[in-house]
């Protein structure tokens, strides 16, 4: 697929989020809460001790914060829009282009993160950065390696929706599989705990797994946790994930696609 | 002429998990699954050259849609061989779906909440039309199918009709030389239907756009198809020109009389003509029916009005939905084969 049909399938699935926006104004909200419940857990840990996992309290902070933040920029729902396009029979429309059909949800998934980035990060940023103690990114360059490692979450999390979803050629029934994923995902990207705070076994699964680069490795680049040959290593590893994901999402489509079913219509 | 489609041998098999009834059903499914297999289509073979605007028509669930959706590349046939505009349309799909237009009457391929020149737009970059190529076809569009009024309304706002020429539209914005329709005016009304078969007619003459349609409306296949496919239970039943279809199975004609007095038309219905049945009808109209291989039409109303003095006379044709019902219900499914 063509950069200009990638960018054309961004911006259709931006003008498909517009037609919603509505439901995303009460997003601010739901964000506070979540990151302010964490706020009030921490500071409760925090009392006891000054340092707790190798982190400070500003630092855990800020980890629970641009963690939020973050994730209201790379999640998306592709899995669940796949999943129904399979349930409804309405795939066979988008088979019947001629184009990448993983590529193009996963244009679709970048189109809502620019979405999501205008009209939910930056409002989300504004007012958490203005309510809780937050620290700045270890310096300009931490940032923009950040801000680099921040594209491979919006394509890791597309290519792992992307996956599940296409699980509904599969199964009957695919709310459990979506739910299933959610809270892998909200737990090993780190987002409701730090990584570093995992018992150990969890910990190794969790290393070999792609979900800690969604959240957790560009929230440790962000903090300077880790030194530039770790960064550039979680770099590669965030790669490989990508084109390895990215890979396996071709093959595994182009393999279940042979045993759709589309009845009736 | 070349052939647009060669199909051979075509079939397609459906795996249906077999549901078990209660309880203890319920839980042994839950285990062990039966299946039962179902052949959809049923090795049907087939050519279309190109040019030629086919209808394809049998009852619901004969395998119709299954058939375009293993013609267009969705579905994977079981066995047998497609070969369409050159290509194995599953195995090579993306460079296929190229070459061909798809509309489905129950679904749409525009996005349902975006305004419809933003799906429009999407085509054209997928299909990679020149922008000349595209101002031109959008202008013929809107001629025939009067589009510009609805380019900026999301879709989910339209009406089917509206909808509809849309996404037919839509199927041709890249100009394919074969063009697939599944029910293309299923809910339509009398204008929304003449405007998608006038658009249609004008395509297949100017650019001599191969076109497959699946219908129940009758009234398409006569405007529209110059040949005929039937399918019932995954067979292809007739194969040909429904001029054909109607000889084959029009076995019988009637002929009502009028008159002018009873006498006359009690007269007639004491007559006895060979081959021919008599009913009378009212006071004053008596109906022939004969079985038009043993009778002329001609012959039954010369002799006729030789003897009795008619005031008014009308041929009944069978019409085409009653020579499909026949086939439907199986009453002349051999003959027509």
């Amino acid at each position: 697929m063509s950069l200009r049909v990638f960018a054309e399938f961004a911006r259709m699935g931006f003008l498909d989020m517009l037609a919603y926006r509505l439901r995303y104004y009460t997003g601010v909200a739901n964000y506070f809460i979540s990151v302010s419940v964490y706020y009030f857990i921490w500071k409760s840990v925090f009392a006891a001790n000054p340092e707790f996992g190798g982190f400070r309290f500003q630092e855990i902070i800020t980890y629970v914060v641009v963690g939020w933040v973050i994730r209201s920029m790379y999640f998306n729902n592709i899995d669940w829009d796949l999943a129904t396009a399979i349930q409804e029979g309405k795939i066979s429309m988008e088979m019947l282009r001629p184009v990448n059909l993983p590529l193009s949800y996963i244009g679709r998934a970048f189109g809502e993160a620019a979405f999501r980035t205008v009209l939910l990060c930056f409002p989300t940023a504004l007012v958490l950065l203005s309510v809780f103690p937050v620290q700045g990114p270890r310096d300009a360059l931490h940032f923009g390696v950040f801000l680099l490692s921040l594209l491979g979450s919006v394509l890791i999390v597309a290519n792992v929706n992307f996956l599940v979803g296409a699980c509904a050629i599969e199964l009957t029934s695919i709310q459990g599989l979506l739910r299933f994923k959610f809270w892998m995902q909200e737990l090993l990207s780190g987002l409701l705990v730090p990584l570093a705070l995992f018992p150990a076994p969890l910990r190794e699964i969790s290393s070999w797994l792609p979900f800690e680069h969604i959240g957790y490795t560009p929230m440790l680049i962000y903090l300077g946790k880790i030194s530039w040959a770790q960064i550039g290593r979680t770099l590669l590893l965030e790669c490989f994930w990508i084109v390895f994901l990215l890979a396996f999402s071709n093959w595994f489509w182009n393999r279940v696609s042979r045993r759709i079913t589309i009845h009736g219509g | 002429m070349a052939a647009r489609i060669e199909v051979a041998e075509l079939v397609k098999e459906f795996r249906i998990p077999q549901r078990r009834e209660g309880v203890r059903g319920a839980l042994q499914n839950l285990f062990y699954r039966k299946y039962q297999t179902v052949r959809a289509v049923d090795s049907i073979s087939f050519e279309i050259p190109a040019g030629d605007m086919v209808g394809y028509i049998g009852p619901n669930g004969a395998g119709k849609s299954t058939t375009i959706k293993m013609l267009t590349g969705i579905l994977m046939p079981t066995s047998g061989r497609v070969i369409s505009n050159g290509f194995r349309p599953f195995e090579e799909r993306s460079r296929y779906t190229k070459t061909i237009g798809v509309v489905f009457g129950q679904r749409t391929q525009l996005w349902w909440d975006i305004a419809v020149i933003e799906s429009f737009r999407l085509l054209k970059k997928i299909y990679d039309v020149s922008d000349a190529d595209y101002e031109a076809r959008m202008k013929q569009f809107d001629e025939v199918l009067e589009l510009k009024r609805y380019l900026n309304t999301p879709v989910r706002k339209l009406s089917l009709g509206e909808r509809m020429r849309c996404d037919v539209a839509a199927s041709l914005i890249h100009n394919p030389p074969l063009l697939f329709l599944d029910e293309p005016t299923i809910g339509l009304d009398i204008v929304a239907k003449d405007h998608i078969r006038a658009f249609l007619k004008q395509v297949n003459q100017q650019y001599g756009t191969t076109i497959l349609l699946t219908t129940h409306d009758l009234a398409d296949i006569e405007e529209l198809c110059r040949r005929l496919m039937v399918i019932d239970r995954g067979k292809l039943l007739f194969d040909g020109p429904l001029e054909e279809l109607k000889r084959r199975l029009w076995r019988e004609t009637s002929v009502k009389f009028d008159f002018r007095d009873r006498e006359q038309a009690q007269k007639l219905a004491a007559m006895s003509i060979p081959h021919v049945s008599v009913e009378r009808c009212s006071e004053l109209t008596c109906r022939l029916t004969f079985p038009r291989e043993a009778v002329s039409t001609a012959e039954v109303i010369r002799r006729v009005v030789n003897s009795v003095e008619v005031l008014d006379i009308s041929i009944e044709e069978q019409s085409i939905e009653e020579v499909v019902k026949q086939i439907y219900t199986g009453q002349v499914l051999q003959e027509a084969r």
